[in-house]
């Protein structure tokens, strides 16, 4: 990698959470589109972490609330006033 | 102490259909900020004991898992008198990226073979209740409830900035520690440069 390149790819790593989050701006999104299509390096890197992250949403699958928490919390909220 | 008056109906109604739908929700994050069990049943019973006491406070139209995010995180620091800001934990990103940049190639070769595991599940729950609070309510906040920087940042009373650079850490940390779980697991072979810390 040249220095120009070395510089594009460490802009990339710096803001590769920021696109895969949703969090960038349009303009700066394209931007990095463009650069992760065309960098093998950076392209790896995103695969990867784009595989990981959608790993740990599926935490969201797994941790449902224990049986019973759900009445004892209606009965708390009964015992407050709650007529639902 | 004076009980706040009753809910009319439809207030009930709306505390109903909005916050307790979110019992899972709010459930998962508790889960996730006590690591235990049972102390995470008593956070969301006082959470919703709270929200419903101040549920007139409630915006109608803005997220109501942000809200209860929000009072679940303060019954947590008031039950754990856990108030101090951790504000050693919060460098510069770019100090992260550097760190980071080092190891991302092990990271990616080892973790590899586990990301594609069915042992993954229960390997990520683990190495999370590992990562320091700090970290941990971020990712959580962010990878798990789908919640955006600015509204994690709320929740947590945390700059934006900050919940950027915790969530870079975090999940550098959460990877590290899966790197552990599945050179321990058998699932990639134990190197000298597997092992190495960043």
């Amino acid at each position: 990698m040249n220095t120009q390149e070395q510089m594009d790819c460490r802009k990339a790593a710096e803001k590769l959470y920021d696109l895969l989050d949703g969090e960038l701006t349009a303009d700066v999104e394209q931007k990095l589109r463009d650069h992760v299509s065309a960098c093998p390096h950076c392209f790896t890197v995103a695969d990867f972490e784009q595989r990981f992250l959608a790993a740990l949403q599926k935490l969201k699958e797994r941790g449902c609330c224990p049986d019973g928490l759900r009445s004892k919390v209606t009965e708390s909220l009964r015992a407050a006033g709650f007529r639902g | 102490m004076t009980e706040p008056a009753p809910l009319a109906p439809p207030a009930n109604e709306a505390f109903s259909a909005l916050a307790l739908t979110a019992l899972d929700d709010v459930y998962r994050f508790a889960r996730s900020l006590t690591r235990d069990e049972a102390d995470a049943e008593d956070v969301v019973q006082e959470t919703y004991l709270r929200a419903f006491r101040s549920w007139m406070t409630f915006q109608t139209g803005t997220d109501v898992r942000r809200w209860l995010f929000t009072i679940a995180r303060n019954v947590f620091l008031r039950s754990k008198e856990r108030g101090k800001r951790e504000v050693n934990l919060d460098d510069d990103g770019a100090e992260a990226v550097d760190a980071a940049e080092a190891h991302d190639n092990w990271v990616r070769k080892g973790l590899d073979p586990i990301l594609a595991s069915s042992e993954l599940g229960p390997a990520i729950s683990a190495a999370l209740e590992t990562l320091p609070e700090s970290f941990r309510s971020v990712v959580v906040l962010v990878d798990v409830e789908d919640q955006s920087y600015e509204d994690a940042a709320e929740v947590l009373g945390i700059p934006v900035g900050t919940v950027r650079s915790r969530l870079f850490r975090g999940r550098k940390l959460l990877q590290e520690q899966l790197i552990t779980h599945a050179q321990d697991a058998g699932l990639i072979p134990m190197s000298g440069d597997a092992g190495r810390n960043a």
